[in-house]
């Protein structure tokens, strides 16, 4: 009941937020230097006077300001994020179609981030002064030093041309494509490589944060009582410790997912992989503005989502939030 | 009749930071008979936890057992391969913490912390445990037992959490129950219906209670025998009612004098002169061979001075006190 | 638990010191530093990459942007980290490059530092609809990815490094806002607040010189830590095209020499390598100062 409520006040918020995103958008076009309307266009779409005068009746361009942003709010209500003249069809499509690739990438990244950067962190925990937790901490120091791009591009040498035993470009074999149960075994293979590098940042993370968490669990009082009523080590570490080890790792990463797809940005970059990334990338390259604009409101889209779904997922776990403190 | 539990002369040492071995413990020597009740006595800092962990083998990391012989039922545990210590845990041994609050797993239902004992002890299957959790929850006079059991450890008042708590150290129908200062987190009105229950759940099950605790009032009612530490030594020991009575050594008189004596039908007097000890317990690594008392101690004199610790000598059949003036502050 | 009861209360009222002593904190946290090797080893790589961006380039009087040689050469003793494929030295890269990345990565981290203090310090001191003001703002920045929303800043105003400065100063302030005003909320309710209230202070006074030199020990690790993700930033976007092409900075080289990655690895890698160096060395002094500043967050010996 009350958190039926509290979800809805939440939504309301998130949509909230976004139509300030949008209206941020919309500022922007207007404060960049230039012609409006040559942002609309995208300077490389090499607009002709037919198109310029379309747009200036679409988005109302002589009209007032207030105007032109109630037309661009209609307009993106109903779907409609502009037409990108460098990819010739409309934003959204292109979008949606881009999508997908992008949210197997993150999701695959984010999942061995999860599990291996506890799984490090809790390994390290049982020793917090022995080698291998000083060899985690130095290795989730560099991860996050280094520049994810670069990582990328140094993997894409070492496998590409030193051993190459992974693809390092795209998504899928163009030479042979494969179908069926083949196809989405290729799809592994090229995702192995991107994901991985897009889960290195993320890894040193979670590993810290799973170590610093394991090692005050460990302490903890409760881990003791379980000691104390003779239940074996697994047990105690695996139920009783790792479930208070986890909760702020899931949190942390539920709110991380827009850091998440801004390094998918450089690594489809690195790859070529046929994501939202890639679109950005893409649109930088031709100032393509609407797509450009559209990606950064389905990121904000897609943050908002994840957070509320990292705080449902927060609720369901923790008892002391769901059932309210007294 | 033969000790349930039997310590002698064990030594607790602690690493500090450049390695070397710290004594907290020293040649501490105690039986506790079957369905008989120790009270553990002294300030913090003197041991008692650590005492109380030792016979656990849950000694914080830094901590080592040196020397000296833990026997339960005759089975020597100091020597025991874990996983048999494991299996004497929460059954045959078991232990109620100080806090309550966080001594009980945040995340899991009462229910399942308790049945958790029944199920990995016993073998009690998931039906069988919660029946039997149940039962526990009732025996340890928590009202609405049905609806308590599937609760989280904050729903509760401090005072139930100690309940669940030590329902769930009898849930191994344990030989000896450890209580380690069980009421000091505790409202005063709470305690004494902790240590009620306390005393009704011994008389009703059996189970020996070693108590740590500084209330000496509590000891007065529950203990059969009591042991008092000073900076890790024992420094006298006897039966409670003895020690209560007539305290020999200057340290636990300094201790009884610190409590209020309240007596009905007489009106309290405006100022009452409470005792107090001056100073502090020595810290780790400060303690010499001498009498550890000696810098606080108000009837020292040098003889103390001029030796070390005295042993721990029989002054009467239930009694024994380590001090060099024993004889002369008998009166 | 290796804590003996006896030393857990040695800590705890520190916080309650008010301004006037906050010279002698500095110096223990200072001395603390100092015992961390590692904090120690990055403030020493640091001080040396600050030594060869400041001083290097008149040691070394190459322009970086000079077409010195062939392109693609390999490194050899002309050129010890080889040309790029334009033929420029990478060398002279690294060097006059790292000033560009340097000054961009430290004034792009004190506008967030700013921006994040004003809006922290504003949000936590006043409450009330002032901070649900801040709060909101704070929020809507936090749903736009950082990178991303400086990507398309950076796109619109135009590749100049005040522009991308400004960009990256601009999206990244929200961890800092959110801890200032947290610790302002915890420290404006303390005693010694309370005094100087009653005493007169104006609300400026109060939190220019009591609360903010209070509220600093907190900020400050991740003040540091923001210089780090700076560099990361100018790398990301000059990786992406959106460097400034008439100042040569490492993210540049690896943005221009990323499509020849396998002609000349080493245009490549040696950037990256130097954005990476820089990166450690700062988060390993932010470490050093995390562990020395608050007390509670050491590792155990």
């Amino acid at each position: 009941m009350a958190f039926a409520t509290h979800l809805a006040r939440q939504i309301i918020n998130a949509v909230a937020l976004l139509i300030a995103v949008l209206v941020l958008n919309f500022c922007l076009i207007h404060l960049a230097p230039g012609d409006p309307v040559q942002v609309i266009a995208g300077e490389m779409g090499g607009a002709s006077a037919e198109v310029v005068a379309a747009l200036r009746a679409k988005y109302g361009l002589d009209q007032s300001l207030l105007q032109q942003l109630s037309i661009y709010l209609a307009n993106v209500a109903v779907g409609d994020f502009g037409y990108s003249y460098y990819f010739n069809q409309p934003v959204l499509g292109l979008i949606l179609q881009r999508l997908p690739a992008t949210l197997y990438l993150t999701l695959c990244a984010l999942s061995a981030a999860l599990a291996i950067g506890t799984l490090l962190g809790v390994v390290s925990a049982r020793r917090p002064n022995g080698a291998f937790s000083h060899a985690v901490t130095v290795v989730s120091l560099a991860g996050y030093a280094a520049p994810i791009f670069w990582t990328g591009l140094m993997l894409l040498l070492l496998f590409g041309s030193v051993w190459p035993i992974l693809p390092v470009v795209g998504m899928t074999d163009v030479v042979n494509p494969k179908h069926g149960f083949a196809y989405a075994l290729d799809v592994g293979r090229h995702l192995v490589l991107p994901s991985l590098t897009l889960a290195l940042v993320f890894i040193a993370q979670y590993s810290r944060l799973a170590r610093v968490n394991m090692i005050e669990a460990l302490s903890a009082d409760y881990v003791r009582t379980a000691r104390a009523k003779g239940l074996p080590e697994w047990l105690v570490v695996g139920k009783h410790a790792l479930r208070n080890t986890l909760i702020p790792i899931v949190t942390v990463a539920g709110h991380q997912f827009g850091n998440l797809f801004a390094g998918a940005v450089l690594v489809e970059t690195v790859f070529s992989w046929p994501g939202m990334g890639r679109l950005v990338f893409d649109s930088i390259l031709r100032r393509d503005y609407p797509t450009l604009m559209a990606v950064l409101f389905f990121s904000a889209l897609m943050v908002m989502t994840a957070n509320i779904l990292t705080d449902v997922v927060y609720r369901l776990v923790d008892p002391r939030i769901r059932t309210g403190r007294r | 009749m033969s000790a349930l539990l039997e310590v002698d002369d064990l030594n607790v040492s602690m690493r500090n930071g450049s390695g070397r071995l710290v004594p907290v413990i020293e040649h501490l020597s105690f039986t506790v008979a079957p369905g008989q009740t120790l009270a553990l006595v002294g300030e913090s800092g003197c041991g008692k936890s650590m005492t109380a962990l030792a016979l656990m083998r849950l000694l914080p990391e830094d901590f080592v057992i040196t020397s000296g012989r833990i026997v339960l039922e005759g089975r020597d545990v100091l020597a025991l391969p874990p996983k048999e210590m494991r299996s004497l845990r929460g059954s045959a041994m078991s232990m109620i913490f100080q806090e309550p609050m966080t001594a009980l797993n945040p995340l899991f239902t009462v229910g399942d912390q308790i049945g958790e004992v029944l199920r990995w002890h016993q073998g009690l299957d998931r039906a069988a445990a919660r029946s039997r959790v149940i039962e526990l929850l009732r025996a340890v006079q928590i009202p609405a037992a049905e609806q308590r059991i599937d609760a989280y450890p904050h729903q509760l008042s401090g005072g139930m959490r100690q309940r669940v708590m030590i329902a769930m150290a009898l849930a191994g129908r344990p030989k000896l129950l450890i209580a380690d200062e069980p009421t000091t987190a505790l409202d005063v009105t709470v305690q004494a219906q902790i240590f009620d229950l306390l005393a009704e759940l011994q008389r009703s099950t059996g189970t020996a209670i070693l108590l740590i605790t500084h209330d000496l009032g509590a000891v007065a009612e529950l203990a059969d025998e009591m042991l008092v530490l000073y900076a890790g030594r024992c420094i006298e020991a006897g039966a409670s009612d003895t020690i209560v009575t007539a305290p020999r050594h200057p340290y636990t008189r300094g201790l009884l004098n610190c409590v209020p004596h309240l007596a009905i039908g007489e009106p309290p007097k405006p100022w009452v002169d409470l005792g107090e000890i001056p100073g502090m317990v020595p810290p780790l690594g400060a303690r010499g061979a001498d009498c550890a008392f000696l810098a606080r101690c108000a009837q020292a004199c040098d003889v103390c001075r001029a030796k070390p610790q005295p042993a721990l000598e029989s002054i009467a059949p239930d009694h024994a006190v380590s001090c060099w003036r024993k004889t002369e502050l008998a009166a | 638990m290796t804590v003996i009861e006896s030393t857990s209360q040695v800590s705890a009222p520190q916080t309650d010191l008010p301004a006037r002593t906050a010279a002698s904190p500095g110096r223990l946290a200072l001395r603390q530093f100092t015992k961390s090797p590692s904090g120690v080893a990055g403030a020493c790589m640091l001080i040396l990459i600050i030594l060869v961006a400041v001083a290097g380039p008149s040691l070394y009087p190459v322009d970086p942007l000079d077409l010195v040689g062939a392109p693609f050469m390999p490194p050899d003793a002309d050129a010890w980290f080889g040309t790029d494929y334009l033929g420029r030295d990478v060398l002279a890269g690294l060097i006059h490059g790292g000033r560009a990345t340097l000054a961009v990565g430290a004034v792009a981290a004190l506008i967030t530092i700013v921006i994040g203090l004003v809006i922290g310090a504003v949000g936590g001191f006043f409450g009330g609809a002032i901070d649900a003001t801040m709060v909101k703002i704070t929020e809507f920045f936090q749903i736009l990815p950082p990178l991303l929303f400086a990507m398309v800043l950076v796109t619109l105003f135009g590749p100049k490094l005040t522009t991308i400065t400004l960009a990256i100063g601009g999206v990244s302030w929200t961890s800092v806002a959110r801890l200032t005003r947290a610790e302002f909320m915890r420290l404006r309710d303390l005693d010694f607040v309370k005094a100087s209230r009653a005493a007169g202070a104006s609300n400026v006074n109060l939190i220019l010189r009591v609360l903010l030199p209070n509220a600093l020990p907190a900020v400050i690790v991740s003040a540091t830590l923001a210089i780090g993700v700076a560099i990361l930033f100018e790398g990301g976007l000059s990786f992406l095209g959106l460097g400034d092409p008439n100042v040569m900075s490492w993210g540049l080289m690896l943005g221009q020499n990323r499509n020849y990655i396998l002609d000349a690895w080493w245009a490549v890698m040696f950037p990256g390598a130097a954005i990476f160096l820089a990166v450690l060395a700062i988060s390993l002094v932010g470490d050093g100062l995390n562990d020395a500043i608050n007390p509670r967050l050491r590792r155990r010996s």
